[in-house]
Formats: structure tokens, C-alpha cells, sequence
């Protein structure tokens, strides 16, 4: 073959021979602990070599890709105290293993924390909604998750188990990286704790994708109160735009004071893309994921902002 | 080192014995005899695997089946009653609803479960409802009129219903 | 969908053509009843799993399969097939057909071919023999670019191939090319008032059909093999598999099976097809191979084609000279790269009058996926690029592009010769003025903004585009396309009628037209007509389903059927009423109450017997059957027109394009079945939307593997909410009768789709006055050209 020149192997990404995505071509043990603590053990034991397989949305993909082939799987449908949507007071908790769907339709969810509500709404379809949960969607840390932004504004703190008790973290230290988190492999999340906001506050999530049911390109939270036109407090929280999803710090700091006005919010917008450090990848383009960070803030605030005005 | 499950399928009990690692949508097709669940990507992104878990349209591409152990799982192949069609199914027939007819047992599924849940549906709810389900022929067009004449049709039969009683 | 109504008057004569009636596969659809290929399961069947190349160029050094082979599979690589080139489609004659395809290769074109093959009791077995095969490998620098690979001193892709059965070398990786000249257009340039130039680019697109390819083989005792798979062509897939195994074509015989949706992806007979034959034939026992989603992907795409298009026209708006190159990106094989160099050039001369033509086509071999037709062959890539460059000459000389496009387009009278040199013939139906006024009317064309005079961040655009798609393949001269059709229909000694065709019905409803057509030409009901899934050994041949042709070609194959069935049945009933003269003398008419046809005599109600008690006495008194055999060849193959209006809406911050209403036009003559007509018209409508703004299969520069890996999380096709309200789709059709086609009828299927790409890319720039000229128009570039552009001021 004249002419064919050599070059070193290349390796590919993904191994076209392995992946098979009719069938699980592999076993594993199988657990089906009734309590939060029964899984733990079985955590504690088997470590890294398990999964906890919560929705199977994205797990099961991922064994069928063969990304991961965990030797055991420890479902925790089954547990029941991790499958709830409780009002405590001073904020809503909500149970690891809660199905998106059951959040959609949770009244309070949608009155209280409507940013969250339209987080789950633009996830997926409605079968997925149905198996997969939130607790799922966090833990493994896409910086797409569409859930992080709007918790991430509502400042939720996250509950984790493990074999020495439970600890409390707040969501803006539990990402570390894309699939990373703070979960040690004994550990559990089990409940998201999102704390009440005053009456007035206002929130919205908008998500740019390719089609109705796809992953963000870019997501954006918002939490905003005003006195009049003017910000008195503000959150804004991105997703798919650096390695975790992320508060964007020097925007809110700037908005602070300022009246909510066309002006306003166009300078905010700029801030917004020098805060984000986002990548080309197949979905999109940097340059366009940091424009349309900036566009897209600006539009969560304004309907922020006629949330709370129609109160 | 799997294990018999039990579980209702289109109303009758089956018991089985399935492996850990094998899928719901592998058992009901080759071990149970029941295909119209089809296989489009593996991954959850197309709907041709819709199944009802109880009453829950889920993906039995993505579900293991030792989970349905003591579920009840519904398929189209459990909707006519004494052969005769449910409404959804006609409906779709009687709209031009299929084409190739391969994602057209989980969009019915997903009709049906959509006018249980909403019985006066308006279209961007129907079209949210459905977009977890691929179609590459129709344009999805006849597909939400079915499922409108569907929900025209129930209506009429509820109303008709409430005046015989 | 009350546009319907402007084609009944003419229909009103008919029972069933043009009448709304539910298709006779709806109920085995809708109750999960419906066996496709991917749902045949066979006692003491093998699972079959394919060894593929992960590298995009590269050679097998030394394979070992031991370790396969003790887990108990059965193997098959390379070594073990008939090493003889061939090409996968048949569709072409012989001596024009180029075949650089094998089996099973040891030298891998693109990521994803296939070197290996393994069979075992279950799927995971066979998955975990596939992993124990060891596989040395020489690796080459892959080409993924077809401008980078016709250059100098690149490697080869391949080296010699077949041309016919003459073997020839390539060169440059170039696979095939095609020149044309017609008058003289250096000459046109120069006295032409405008002349525009333009490059464009289009995507490599995924048919994404919702059932990926299957094949199960099921070797028979006397040597023989019966397949069933996912195809277009069941006759073409038996006589491929008997060339390439040497088993005689009797012995072959290929299932007629639905198909989960196709688009062109199975002209060809899927290599699956070819691998599950080999494998079955080793392992003595049936084999089903299910290629999963991902290697589906890597098994086909679109024609990925780079335009440079030149046109020239005087200023009244006549014009004078078209210019075409046209470089396509073929992949590692060629499927039906040397016939589309020929029908684009159909295309391309059949959309409108250019009097002086240049054409340059060149089909280049590149490192990845072997691309195949895509519902319209080429023909959604040109018409984009040309009615794109229609609205831009509109523009230069101040005409509207209505106008511009009635004055040119090639229309009734005019010659046409879509499919390509060789197939040429005069339109004589025509209904491209009337859809293009009553579309202009339904969406407001008059009103439409002027391009890029729009202020506000969302913006509103009316595009047009104008296309049209042959119906067939046939002509009145042989050429260098096989096509011709055939059926047999038999009538049933209680008057119900079979109709057996091996033409496949792809979910169109194709041979539920062909029902109605048999219904209507026989006089007898149409739930009497019996479709029939039959198979090789019991049809007679058909080429293929593809060209648009069911309808028109098949249609007419089953009327001339009917046409043959009737005159038996009414010299039966002259016999049998006694005293009527001659068949002259007889109607038939369906009774519906009877639920049979009648055979009477007009003006004689007591002078009549049903087509049942004809069928019934001729059994009984030993006439013998009434039936027909015929095989049809079509002497021309009419152009259906396709006229799409559509408006957008475009995003003027994020770029992101809505859209928001459709008027789908289609002149395809006499329509015959109303709803899956218009069907056709909403799926190619959201078909070509994502072509137009969505759909492409990149490839990794560093590995030559596809960006999305073959997984749909990252091929996006539309879903329900992506696509226009109900309300907002109009469908019109043409008030017209095609003389050739049976009742009038023509194709739809791919005019559906052909105007769509360049109706949107018109309306985008309509709404904000920028073009684009490489497709899809994502928003990262409507973005990008709109803080271009506002640089720019």
C-alpha cells in the first residue's frame, strides 16, 4: 500500500466493541436494602466496587456503555425514607430518592420554588421523569444537572450518610468536578434540604438546548427580591458552563442596589460572561455558551422579577 | 445469581426466573413472548421501550427486570378488551396517526396514560407529554390529532355514561 | 385540513381513491401485533455479534479467535468469507455498478467496518466471545476531509475496484466522477445582467429510522438460507446474497417483513444481512444479529456534498446559464455514488430552465461511514443550494421570487429528466402555479417583511422553497437503472381477492394505495382486497422501494392486474348469466351490503351475480383460477412538485429559530389516500426542518470516530414540541391527474421533503436578512453572523 503512512495508534474514545446497549453483558450481585443504613453497610463493604442505582436513568446507560462495571448494585427504590417531600418549617426537604415527576407535581414545590419546578419540567420526557430522582440527577455531577442551578439559588443544603453518622453540606461545596463530588464511596446522600425564601422572592430557570428533550447547552437560575424596581437580594446560578455548575458571585454582588432596568440589566449580562468558563463540545460552542449565559440571565431576572410584581 | 420474580403482565401473574443484569425489555420480548415494546437506542432517548409499570410509563430499556418483582406491567398487547380496540387505538388508526408503526406501541401507551392523568388535554400539553417518544415518519402531526379525537371521544362516552345512570 | 376539499370535485367520481379509510395494517400496528424483522425469534437460534474496526484506516495484522472459540461461540472473520468484491446495492445494471465492498474485511475504511463475526446461545455470550477475539492492528492516518483526500500522495483508501466486472485502480481516492456540458456557459456569463456565484456546504445526516437493522438467517436442509431483515428490496437482497455465497437464487429465499422506517437506509442490503448469512450457514443453525443503535449509526448516512454553484440570468428575469460543481464525501464504499453523480445533475436541470450547463460531479472516498441514499438522493442537498441562490437572483434583479421561479422552472411540456441523462421523458401534469398562488395566499406572502429591515430581538421571516421529486425510476429506454415492478392478484373462490407483491411499504400506506386501486379498477369492496406478506420464492420481482416509485410504478403494476382479473371475471359471467352477449355488456360495482363486488347489466337490476358466486362456480365447475401475473415497466417517471411556505421565527439574542407555520403544497395528481398523503408532507416537513437546523454527524479529528459515538443523546431529531402547532400546518394539494399514473397518481415521498431546507434557509433570511451557506444553521452560527453583520455597521 504506497503512500499509507503510518501513524501511532490512535486511541479511541470509547471502545466500539464493548459497548452494547441491548444488554448488560456483565454480572453483578444485586441489593435491595429497605433502610438508609442497611445501604450504608452495604457501601461501607463493598466501596468502590458499587453503585448505587437509585433512577437507572443514567446508570444503566453508562453500564450498558460499559463506562463503569460495578461488581454490585445497590438499589435504593426500595428504601422508603428516602421517598418524600416533607415541609419542615424553616425549609422543604425532600428525599434523595424522590422521582422527578413526583417533584413536578408536588404543589408546594411548584408555589414556593418555582425555578426548581421549571428545572425538572425541561428534563427529559416523561418516562425518564418517572424513574429518574433528584438525589440522581446530583450525584453524578453533570455540569449540565439541571437541578444544581435552581438549589444552588435557593442555597439547599444536602444530607449525607455514612457509617460515622450524617453530616450536612451546603450545595455550593458538593460539586468538585464533572462526575465528582464530596460523597466519600460509603456514603449516601439522602435528603436535599432547601430552605424556605421570604414571600417575595421571585425565581425562574431557563435552559437553552438543541430540542425539547435534550441536555442544557447552558441552564440559568435565578432568585431575585426587589424593593420596587430596585435589588435587594439576588442569586443567579449556572449549569454547563464550567467543570460543576456555579454561582456567579461578581453579577449578583453587582446587581445589588441597582434598579432592575433595561441598563441594568445588559451591564449584568457582560459580567455574566466573564464569570463563566465554559468548552466546545458536540452540543455547542464556547463562544456561544458564554453570549447566551449572558442573555439568558437577563431573561430569568426579568421573569423573576414579574413573578414576584404578580406576587 | 438472579432470582424468580412474580409480577402481573397485562393482567395475568407470570413467574420467571430472570439473571441480575438482564433488562425488562429483553425479558418480555424473548423470554415472555411480548414485542411491541421495541428496542430504539438502549439509552432512554427515543420511547420505543415504553412499558407501564404500575401505571407509570417507564423505560424497560433502563429498568432491570428483577425490579418489577410484585409490579404490575402493562403492554399495548393488554389494552384491547375482548378484542375490541380501546379508543386510544382506534383513534390512532382512524387519524392516520401511524406510518411505520415501530415507536407506535409506546406512543399509545403514552396517550393513554396522558388522557388518564389530563382528560382535557390542550395541545402543548400533549406535545410535552410525548416528546420522550421519537417518531421519524410522522411529523408527530396526526399523532397529537389522535390523541385530541381520543380525548373528544372519552369525553363523549364519560357524558354519555352520566346520562344512561 | 378543510384544503382537502379543493381536489374532491374530481375524486367524487371514485369509491376509495381519494377517500379517507383506515389502513389495513393499522390494527396489527396499534396492538403490538405487527412482527417486524426485529421481532423474529426462531427456535434453536444463534445471537450474532459483529468484531468492527475502531480505527477509521488501518489493517488487521494477525487476528486470533482461540479464546472465542472455547467459550463456544462460532467465528467468522475475514479468512473465512468469499473474498470477492461486490457492491451491497443492485439497483444499477451490472456494467455501471462499482464494487469495492467485502463481507468482512481485513483492511477497515472507516470506524465501525467489519472485520469479525461471532454466534452464540445468548446475546451475552456472544457479546463476551466478541471481547475475547484479539486483533493486531496496522493503523493509517485517516482522511476525513474529501478535499485533504483527493490530494497528492495521500493514503489509499482503496486500490483497485470493480467497475462491472472490470477491474480498475483509483486514483487520488477519487471514486467515480461525471461531466456534463449543454450549450455554452462562459458564453451565458458574459451576456448575462447578473451573475451570482455561491459555495455551500451540507451535512452529514443520520436516517435515524427508529429500527436499527436486523437479520436473522435461517440456514435450510438443502443448502439453501432464508433471511429475514430489514429492507427495501426483498428480490435484490436475495440475488446479492446469491452471488456473493454461490447458492442458487432458488434457493435463497428473503422474507417480506414491515420495516420500521427506512428513508433510503436499505436500498442496499444492510452488510448485517451478509454477516448473518455467513454466520448461519457455519453454525448450521439460524442466526439473528440486531445491530444496537450505536452501530447502526456507524452503518449509514446521507451524501455529504460541497456545491459551487454559478447562475446567470438576463434582466427581465430569464435565466441563461446554471453552473454546478459538486464534490461529495462518499466515506470508506461505494453504495450509489456513480449513479447520484448522475440524477444530482437531474436534479439540478430539472428544477428550473438553464439553456447552458456545466456540471462537474466528483464522488471522494473519505475514512468514515459510507453514506447512502436519504429520502430524496441528493436531491434536499441541491434544491436547498439552488432555491437558495433562486431568492438571491430575485433579490439582484427586483423581480419576486414567485415570479422569478414561474418564469424558469421547468414545468408542463418541458423536458425532465430527474433521475439523469438517461431517463428523460415531457412533463404533462403540472400544478406548480396553483400551489405557489394558493400558498402565497394561506401564509401571507405579499405581506412578508423585507430581509434585515426588522428591528427587536425576535424577528419574523416568510421563505418559499420549490422542489419536486421524480416518481420512479423508468423510462422508455433501458438506461442504467433497473426498474420495473410486478404482482400477481388472484381472486379467492368467495370473491375476496389476494394481492402479492414483494413491493415493500415503508409506513407510507403504499399498498394501501395499491388496494384501493385494485378495488377501484375491479369494482369489488376494499376490505375484500387481501394484502399478502409473501416472500421471494412467491412474488415476482420488484426492484426496490425507493424513487418515489410505489405508488406511481406499483400502482399501476396492480391496476394493470386488476385490469386482467376483471376481463376473466366478466367472460366467467357471461357464461353464467346465460344470455348476455359479451363481457361488453357488464359492469362491476362493489355492494356493500352484499359485501361484494357485482357484475350486472346497466339498466337490468335482475341481470346481475356477484364476483363471489363467479370465483365459487368457476371452482366448482373446474374453469380454473382467476388470476394475473404482470410485470410493469413505466416508460416515464412524471415529477410530483413540492411547494413549502414557511415562516420562522428567529431569536435575534440567542439564535435560536422557532417555526411557526407551514404551508406544505403538493402537486402528486390524483391523491389517494388523503391523511397519509399529508402525512408524508408533515414528516418530511419536520425531516427537513432538522436538516435545515439541526442534524450532523461530526467526526473526531484525532480518532475518527463519530463526535456522538454513535449514541443519540447526541443526534437530536425533532420531537413533538419542536414542530408547529397542528393549526399552524396547512396542506394543499394540486387540482391534477398524471395521464401515465394509475387514476392520475404520482409519487410524494420525497418531494415531501426536497423544498423544505431551502424554504427555511430563505425564511431565516427573510426574518433577519443574513444567509447561510452551511447547513444546518445552528444557532452558534446565526449568532455569530448576527454580531458579524452588527460588527460590520
Amino acid at each position: 500500500m504506497t503512500g499509507e503512512k503510518f501513524v501511532k495508534p490512535i486511541k479511541p474514545k470509547v471502545d466500539i466493541n464493548k459497548v452494547n446497549t441491548h444488554i448488560i453483558p456483565f454480572e453483578f450481585e444485586y441489593f435491595e436494602p429497605r433502610t438508609v443504613k442497611e445501604a450504608v453497610e452495604l457501601l461501607t463493604k463493598y466501596g468502590g466496587e458499587a453503585k448505587i442505582l437509585a433512577g437507572g436513568t443514567d446508570l444503566i446507560v453508562r453500564m450498558k456503555q460499559r463506562f463503569i462495571e460495578p461488581k454490585y448494585i445497590i438499589n435504593i427504590k426500595k428504601i422508603k425514607e428516602l421517598n418524600f417531600i416533607e415541609d419542615r418549617g424553616d425549609y422543604l426537604a425532600i428525599g434523595a430518592a424522590t422521582k422527578l415527576r413526583e417533584i413536578e407535581k408536588s404543589g408546594i414545590v411548584k408555589r414556593k420554588f418555582e425555578a426548581l419546578y421549571e428545572a425538572v419540567r425541561s428534563m427529559a420526557g416523561v418516562q425518564i421523569r418517572n424513574m429518574a430522582t433528584i438525589g440522581g440527577n446530583l450525584c453524578n455531577a453533570s455540569p449540565a444537572a439541571d437541578t444544581a442551578p435552581p438549589l444552588l439559588v435557593f442555597e439547599a443544603k444536602l444530607k449525607i450518610v455514612g457509617p460515622n453518622g450524617e453530616r450536612v453540606v451546603p450545595i455550593n461545596e458538593f460539586f468538585l468536578g464533572p462526575g465528582k463530588t464530596v460523597l466519600k464511596p460509603n456514603e449516601i446522600l439522602t435528603e436535599i434540604q432547601i430552605p424556605y425564601q421570604p414571600e417575595d422572592t421571585g425565581s425562574a430557570f431557563i435552559k437553552i438546548a438543541r430540542v425539547a428533550m435534550d441536555l442544557a447547552k447552558v441552564n440559568v437560575a435565578v432568585a431575585l427580591r426587589t424593593e420596587g424596581s430596585i435589588v435587594k437580594w439576588v442569586r443567579i446560578a449556572l449549569g454547563a458552563v464550567a467543570p460543576t455548575p456555579i454561582r456567579a458571585y461578581k453579577t449578583e454582588e453587582f446587581l445589588v442596589g441597582k434598579e432592575l432596568n433595561e441598563e441594568t440589566l445588559k451591564e449584568a449580562a457582560e459580567i455574566v460572561k466573564t464569570e463563566v468558563k465554559p468548552i466546545t463540545d458536540i452540543r455547542s460552542t464556547a463562544e456561544y455558551r458564554r453570549e447566551v449565559s449572558g442573555v439568558i440571565v437577563k431573561d430569568a431576572l426579568l421573569r423573576a422579577y414579574e413573578r414576584i410584581s404578580k406576587g | 445469581m438472579g432470582k424468580v420474580i412474580r409480577f402481573k403482565l397485562n393482567g395475568r401473574p407470570v413467574s420467571i426466573y430472570v439473571e441480575n443484569n438482564e433488562l425488562l425489555l429483553n425479558v418480555l420480548r424473548e423470554k415472555l413472548g411480548v414485542v411491541s415494546p421495541k428496542y430504539g437506542c438502549g439509552i432512554g432517548e427515543c420511547g420505543a421501550c415504553t412499558v407501564l409499570v404500575d401505571g407509570e410509563p417507564v423505560l424497560s430499556c433502563l429498568t432491570l427486570a428483577i425490579e418489577v418483582d410484585g409490579k404490575e406491567v402493562t403492554t399495548v398487547e393488554g389494552l384491547a378488551k375482548d378484542s375490541e380496540l380501546d379508543i386510544v387505538q382506534r383513534a390512532f388508526i382512524e387519524e392516520g396517526a401511524i406510518q411505520c408503526g415501530y415507536c407506535t406501541p409506546g406512543f399509545i401507551l403514552m396517550a393513554k396514560k396522558l388522557l388518564e392523568e389530563n382528560p382535557d388535554p390542550d395541545e402543548d400539553y400533549i406535545r410535552e407529554y410525548i416528546r420522550g417518544n421519537l417518531c421519524r415518519c410522522t411529523g408527530y402531526v396526526n399523532i397529537v390529532r389522535a390523541i385530541k379525537r381520543a380525548a373528544e371521544e372519552l369525553k363523549f362516552h364519560v357524558s354519555r355514561a352520566k346520562q344512561t345512570q | 385540513m378543510g384544503s382537502l376539499a379543493s381536489s374532491s370535485l374530481k375524486q367524487e367520481s371514485f369509491r376509495y381513491i381519494g377517500k379517507k379509510t383506515p389502513r389495513k395494517d393499522g390494527v396489527a400496528k396499534v396492538t403490538g401485533r405487527m412482527q417486524f424483522a426485529y421481532d423474529i425469534y426462531l427456535p434453536g437460534m444463534l445471537y450474532g455479534r459483529i468484531l468492527k474496526s475502531p480505527y477509521p484506516h488501518a489493517r488487521v495484522k494477525s487476528i486470533d479467535t482461540s479464546e472465542a472459540e472455547k467459550m463456544g461461540a462460532v467465528v467468522i472473520t475475514f479468512k473465512d468469507v468469499p473474498r470477492k468484491k461486490f457492491n451491497i446495492r443492485l439497483v444499477s445494471v451490472d456494467r455501471v455498478n462499482y464494487k469495492d465492498w467485502e463481507v468482512l474485511t481485513d483492511h477497515p475504511k472507516y470506524v465501525g467496518e467489519y472485520i469479525a463475526a461471532v454466534a452464540a446461545e445468548t446475546e451475552e455470550l456472544a457479546q463476551k466471545a466478541l471481547e475475547a477475539i484479539k486483533v493486531e492492528w496496522e493503523v493509517y492516518e485517516p482522511l476525513l476531509d474529501p478535499f485533504e483526500s483527493m490530494k497528492e500522495g495521500k493514503p489509499k483508501i482503496h486500490d483497485k475496484i470493480l467497475f462491472g466486472n472490470k477491474e480498475v485502480t483509483v486514483k487520488n481516492n477519487i471514486a467515480c466522477r461525471l461531466d456534463y456540458n449543454e450549450g455554452d456557459v462562459e458564453k451565458a456569463f458574459k451576456e448575462a445582467d447578473v451573475v451570482i456565484e455561491r459555495t455551500f456546504k451540507t451535512n452529514r445526516r443520520y436516517h435515524m429510522q427508529l429500527e436499527p437493522k436486523v437479520a436473522v438467517a435461517k440456514p435450510e436442509p438443502d443448502g439453501g438460507i432464508t433471511v429475514w431483515t430489514t429492507t427495501q428490496t426483498i428480490h435484490n437482497t436475495r440475488i446479492l446474497i446469491s452471488q456473493v455465497f454461490d447458492i442458487p437464487i432458488s434457493k435463497v429465499n428473503v422474507k417480506k417483513l414491515p420495516i420500521g422506517g427506512s428513508f433510503g437506509s436499505s436500498i442496499q442490503t444492510n452488510l448485517v444481512t451478509l454477516v448473518a448469512v455467513a454466520l448461519a450457514l457455519k453454525a448450521g443453525r439460524p442466526v439473528k444479529i440486531a445491530l444496537t443503535r450505536e452501530e447502526d449509526m456507524y452503518d449509514h448516512c446521507s451524501y455529504q456534498m460541497y456545491f459551487r454553484l454559478k447562475v446567470a440570468a438576463k434582466k427581465d428575469g430569464t435565466i441563461i446559464a446554471g453552473e454546478l460543481e459538486n464534490i461529495m464525501d462518499i466515506g470508506g464504499h461505494q453504495i450509489q455514488a456513480y449513479p447520484l453523480l448522475g440524477c444530482l445533475l437531474g436534479w439540478f436541470v430539472s428544477l428550473y430552465k438553464w439553456k447552458n450547463i456545466r456540471y462537474k460531479g466528483i464522488a471522494v472516498y473519505t475514512n468514515k461511514v459510507p453514506s447512502c441514499a436519504f429520502r430524496g438522493y441528493g436531491n434536499p442537498q441541491i434544491t436547498w443550494a439552488v432555491e437558495s441562490i433562486i431568492d438571491e437572483l430575485a433579490e439582484a434583479l427586483g423581480i419576486d421570487p414567485i415570479e422569478l421561479r414561474l418564469k424558469n422552472y421547468v414545468g408542463r411540456g418541458d423536458l425532465f429528466w430527474g433521475q439523469g441523462p438517461t431517463v428523460k421523458s415531457v412533463v404533462k401534469s403540472d400544478g406548480v402555479p396553483e400551489l405557489l398562488k394558493k400558498g402565497a395566499e394561506l401564509i401571507g406572502w405579499y405581506n412578508r417583511p423585507k430581509p434585515g429591515e426588522q428591528k427587536g430581538r425576535f424577528r419574523r421571516g416568510i421563505g418559499l422553497g420549490r422542489g419536486f421529486h421524480t416518481s420512479g425510476a423508468g423510462g422508455r429506454i433501458s438506461g442504467e437503472v433497473i426498474d420495473f415492478t410486478g404482482c400477481i392478484l388472484k381472486v379467492n373462490e368467495d370473491g375476496s381477492v389476494d394481492y402479492i407483491t414483494a413491493l415493500q411499504d415503508h409506513g407510507g400506506g403504499t399498498l394501501d394505495a395499491h388496494a384501493k386501486i385494485i378495488a377501484e379498477e375491479l369494482g369489488v369492496p376494499l376490505d375484500k382486497i387481501n394484502i399478502i406478506w409473501a416472500d421471494t420464492q412467491t412474488t415476482v420481482y420488484d426492484v426496490c422501494t425507493h424513487a418515489s416509485r410505489g405508488t406511481y410504478v406499483g400502482g399501476e403494476a396492480a391496476r394493470r392486474a386488476a385490469r386482467e382479473v376483471k376481463k376473466k371475471l366478466l367472460e366467467y359471467a357471461v357464461r353464467l348469466l346465460g344470455d348476455v352477449v359479451n363481457p361488453e355488456a357488464l359492469s362491476i360495482k362493489p355492494d356493500e351490503e352484499l359485501g361484494q363486488g357485482v357484475i350486472y347489466v346497466e339498466g337490468m337490476p335482475d341481470k346481475k351475480i356477484t364476483v363471489g358466486e363467479v370465483a365459487r362456480e368457476a371452482w366448482q365447475r373446474n374453469w380454473g383460477s382467476i388470476a394475473a401475473v404482470v410485470s410493469y415497466r413505466a416508460t416515464s417517471s412524471p415529477p410530483a412538485y413540492t411547494v413549502y411556505f414557511v415562516e420562522v421565527e428567529v431569536d435575534t439574542e440567542t439564535g435560536i429559530v422557532r417555526p411557526v407555520r407551514v404551508v406544505a403544497g403538493a402537486d402528486v395528481g390524483t391523491v389517494i389516500n388523503p391523511d397519509l398523503a399529508a402525512g408524508q408532507l408533515h414528516g418530511g416537513f419536520a425531516q427537513g426542518w432538522g436538516m435545515a437546523v439541526l442534524e450532523d454527524t461530526p467526526y473526531d479529528p484525532e480518532t475518527g470516530e463519530l463526535m456522538c459515538r454513535g449514541f443519540i443523546t447526541d443526534y437530536k431529531i425533532m420531537t413533538a414540541q419542536d414542530l408547529p402547532k397542528v393549526d399552524d400546518f396547512i396542506v394543499i394539494f394540486a387540482n391534477t391527474h398524471e395521464p401515465t399514473g394509475p387514476f392520475g397518481a404520482k409519487g410524494l415521498g420525497e418531494a415531501a421533503l426536497n423544498p423544505v431546507a431551502g424554504a427555511v434557509a430563505n425564511a431565516i433570511y427573510n426574518a433577519i436578512g443574513v444567509r447561510f451557506y452551511e447547513l444546518p444553521i445552528t444557532p452558534e452560527k446565526i449568532l455569530k453572523a448576527l454580531k458579524e453583520k452588527e460588527g460590520k455597521k
